[in-house]
């Protein structure tokens, strides 16, 4: 039900934002034409923007579509078939992005060869101020959809994409985290502390990709920063929690309102906070398709006022459960069939 | 190639008129001769004709798409030098990519100063008449063997234990040796697309290649780093005979 929708919405769509684009190449670049001085750099860099928002908003759109199939199906059959209409647009949205993400990277790539074109023409059109501002800006403007774009894309790669499985040592990656987000200006204002146990033993390695689990914790750690004020804490902790890892990143920044914690796992999802901060709304969402891809959960508790903890739990296999030379003797006492070897 | 100056020859085929429009102009610019093919067929014909110094393919065109055109120019044992526009990121899509035999590859929308990077870093390599590296199945940097097709590699006899993304790494810098390769070209060509932060990503697949290879950072002998800008392969890579 909702992929003639979503697939009629792109098909009309479509044609409109390759036009918009080319359009805006065309009455950048045609030098025969001169065009530059006569375009108003005010509606160039308007309709690079809109082409922003129109992708935002079509991604809103099919999400909502599916939300809505999704309660359809909850009001007409058992949990099974919620489930089954649940994946199916799971798997609708998926397509969809890359259809999207395919259509829109030609026009992308043209604006950008279109831009380069000018550049390159240099002085004659540069020469008006106003129009060096509107090429900046329109070049801005491609950079962001080019970016959101290509943040959906990792979106839908990644809930496909096989994923390495490595032993990874958390302990060292949370070290790394807090080296990269050191860098982030607004880090040197905050409280930042990294808790990791090391006695008894150290935390238990998990399964996974390195480089993925990097980026679900420094977003995590990021958004913490950005989400807070200056002179407010940020705190990393890890601990081990039966078979699980606990990762929490917590912060005593602004917290989320109560109606817009349900959302913010969501791709493109920007709470009303958010509006002024730069950023395409795509980190939680990301965060969660990586914990989830990696066997694990995330939760999210937020007070207004008070702040906000997000917590990962990863599975932890069994051999890595606890430090080595113990894991021999337990093996022992737990396994029956191996206790007389 | 000629003389200084003498202008490449670049064949740039797309068949989105939008992207040609504007390219072929800018690469025009930059010192090439360009000549725009919009589909498969053109770009073999012109291929045929003009006998250039660098070829441009899109992979998705009506007719033969890039990989086929890439595909039958290798069987017919033409061995110019061909940057390929991928649309997908997906690192599958990738190797298959430099498996064809392309000598690098651009993933879309790309930085036209990137392209332009590419292009002439693989003419540069090129090496008239001979089989570039990136079509080879197995290369031989000194002790080292790579057996591109099956994605194993020897130190001396002793085979490498790399996890995908490393040997995918080593494969990159194998195929293009001596050239300056940044955190964030590396970066695209183990994942595809550009990280949050984590250009430690690439220092960390580095560090695991240079420990396979023994290599030490201090006095390297396979690769080096760059500082402040990313890594570069420095020994001698031969195809195998």
């Amino acid at each position: 039900m909702t992929r003639p929708t979503a697939d009629t919405l792109l098909r009309v769509l479509a044609p409109l934002l390759g036009g918009l684009a080319l359009g805006i190449v065309l009455q950048a670049t045609d030098s025969r034409a001169r065009l530059y001085t006569a375009a108003s750099p005010g509606l160039v860099a308007a309709v690079a923007g809109l082409l922003a928002t129109v992708v935002v908003a079509v991604v809103g759109l099919a999400r909502r579509r599916a939300a809505a199939a999704a309660v359809a199906a909850a009001a007409t059959a058992g949990e099974a078939a919620v489930r089954q209409v649940a994946e199916e647009a799971a798997r609708d949205r998926l397509r969809f992005f890359m259809r999207l993400d395919h259509e829109l990277k030609n026009p992308l790539t043209a604006i950008r060869a279109g831009l380069a074109n000018i550049e390159q023409a240099g002085g004659l059109v540069l020469a008006s101020a106003g129009t060096a501002a509107a090429l900046a800006s329109v070049s801005m403007q491609a950079d962001r959809i080019a970016r959101l774009v290509s943040d959906l894309r990792k979106l839908a790669d990644l809930e496909t994409q096989q994923i390495e499985t490595a032993p990874v040592d958390l302990t060292g990656l949370l070290d790394e985290v807090a080296e990269a987000v050191a860098e982030i200006p607004a880090a040197r204002e905050r409280i930042i502390r990294v808790t990791v146990p090391r006695a008894p033993w150290p935390l238990p390695l998990v399964e996974g990709d390195r480089d993925l689990l990097f980026i679900a914790v420094q977003n995590l750690v990021a958004n913490a920063i950005k989400f807070s004020a200056p002179g407010d804490t940020v705190e990393v902790r890890a601990s081990e929690d039966g078979n699980a890892l606990l990762l929490e990143v917590a912060d005593t920044g602004a917290g989320i309102p109560a109606d817009e914690i349900g959302q913010v796992w969501q791709e493109l999802a920007r709470g009303r906070a958010a509006r002024s901060l730069p950023g395409t709304g795509i980190g939680l969402a990301l965060v969660r398709v990586i914990v989830v891809r990696h066997g694990g959960q995330v939760a999210i508790r937020s007070r207004v006022g008070q702040g906000t903890v997000v917590s990962i739990r990863l599975p932890v296999p069994d051999r890595a459960r606890i430090a080595p030379d113990v894991a021999g003797l337990r093996q022992d006492r737990d396994t029956p069939g191996m206790a007389a070897v | 190639m000629g003389g200084p100056d003498v202008r490449p020859v670049v064949i740039l085929a797309d068949d989105d008129e939008a992207i040609t429009s504007n390219l072929a102009p800018f690469l025009d610019r930059a010192g090439f001769t360009v000549h725009v093919a919009s589909d498969g067929e053109t770009a073999l014909e012109l291929v045929e004709r003009l006998d250039p110094d660098g070829c441009v393919l899109d992979v998705l065109m009506p007719g033969p798409d890039g990989r086929e055109v890439l595909r039958r120019l290798r069987r017919a044992g033409r061995w110019l030098p061909v940057v390929l526009l991928t649309q997908v990121g997906e690192s599958a899509e990738r190797a298959i990519a430099l498996d064809e035999g392309a000598d690098d590859y651009l993933n879309k929308p790309f930085d036209p100063y990137e392209l332009l990077a590419r292009l002439r870093a693989v003419l540069r390599r090129a090496r008239p008449g001979r089989r570039p590296l990136s079509a080879s199945p197995t290369l031989r940097p000194g002790d080292l063997r790579m057996d591109r097709i099956s994605r194993r590699a020897w130190l001396r006899d002793t085979e490498l234990v790399l996890t995908p993304k490393a040997m995918l790494l080593l494969d990159y810098l194998l195929t293009h040796p001596d050239e300056l390769m940044t955190r964030d070209r590396l970066l695209e060509v183990l994942w595809g697309f550009d990280f949050p932060v984590g250009t430690r990503a690439v220092d960390n697949r580095i560090a695991e290649l240079r420990r396979a290879l023994g290599d030490d950072p201090a006095r390297p002998e396979w690769i080096t780093t760059v500082p402040g800008q990313g890594y570069r392969f420095v020994a001698r890579v031969d195809d195998a005979r």
